[in-house]
């Protein structure tokens, strides 16, 4: 399984892919939506995505729209990480396309459970 | 029209603890009131949010270099003889005050943006800036302190 990190703070990075790796995952990071948006034009493949909305240059909910216009990403799985946790902003990111929501703060295994209720974690990892 | 912030010493405390808890120590009681007394933060590093509120405020969280330094190994899961670098701690101690202004904004009625997180050696200076509140912590007995403010 294949995921893509989406953050522009390099501690947050780190610490998801860290939890990621941990679970089995192979990481890939971004700093900003456009950076994820040039790798997946670029070709790289990954399986869930786990995004930021605040960031410079282009936010997670804008990231999220643009992976949802184009047919060719419809499965790539998009989890918002996020401190954006009023529940109009929640309705909002699964609006647009987001499969799950997670608020900082949050645990490895907060972040296991919902990958495990999108079905990316073999079922004992997910408990 | 108004959204004000009515967020008291204890909410931030609170606040605190759950994400000391959960991002940075990955276990509860090393974040605590402070004991009392004086309180120094000599060489001190500030990182904070503006909330969107209105009138505006702002989050910030002070304490000592070194401990940011600490905080930051903390975060990121690091050995204490690791070395982090200067860029390391202003991201991390960044972040922190990021998770934190996101976390006291869910406590407004309604939703505000907030601005992506500052962190300075020098405290932001706004002029007719007033503290509304502040937690006085002690994170693994080192002073920390996170204040709100409407600026």
């Amino acid at each position: 399984m294949r995921a893509l990190v989406v953050d522009d703070s390099r501690t947050m990075r780190r610490i998801v892919a860290d939890i990621l790796g941990d679970l089995g995952f192979d990481t890939s990071q971004a700093g900003n939506g456009r950076e994820a948006l040039d790798m997946l034009e670029a070709g790289q493949t990954f399986d869930v995505a786990c995004i930021d909305w605040n960031m410079p240059v282009m936010d997670g909910l804008e990231f999220i729209a643009a992976v949802r216009a184009q047919h060719e990403w419809s499965g790539l799985t998009l989890i918002m990480v996020t401190t954006e946790g009023e529940r109009d902003q929640v309705v909002r990111a699964l609006a647009a396309g987001a499969h799950e929501y997670l608020m900082k703060p949050f645990t490895p295994d907060a972040l296991a459970s919902k990958l495990g209720l999108l079905g990316l974690l073999p079922v004992e990892e997910s408990l | 029209m108004s959204i004000t912030i009515a967020v008291d010493a204890r909410h931030i405390t609170a606040i605190a603890t759950e994400v000391f808890a959960a991002m940075i120590d990955r276990e509860t009681g090393l974040l605590t009131p402070w004991p009392g007394g004086p309180m120094t933060v000599a060489d001190p590093l500030h990182a904070w949010v503006d909330l969107c509120t209105v009138p505006a405020s702002r989050l910030q969280l002070t304490t000592d270099a070194v401990t940011a330094a600490d905080l930051t190994r903390a975060f990121l899961t690091l050995g204490e003889a690791e070395p982090v670098t200067e860029a390391d701690v202003v991201d991390a101690f960044g972040e922190l005050a990021n998770v934190l202004g996101g976390s006291i904004k869910a406590l407004l009625p309604e939703h505000v943006a907030h601005t992506l997180p500052e962190v300075s050696r020098q405290s932001p200076s706004d002029a007719g800036a007033v503290r509304l509140n502040e937690a006085r912590l002690a994170w693994r007995g080192r002073p920390l302190v996170i204040s709100l403010w409407r600026i």
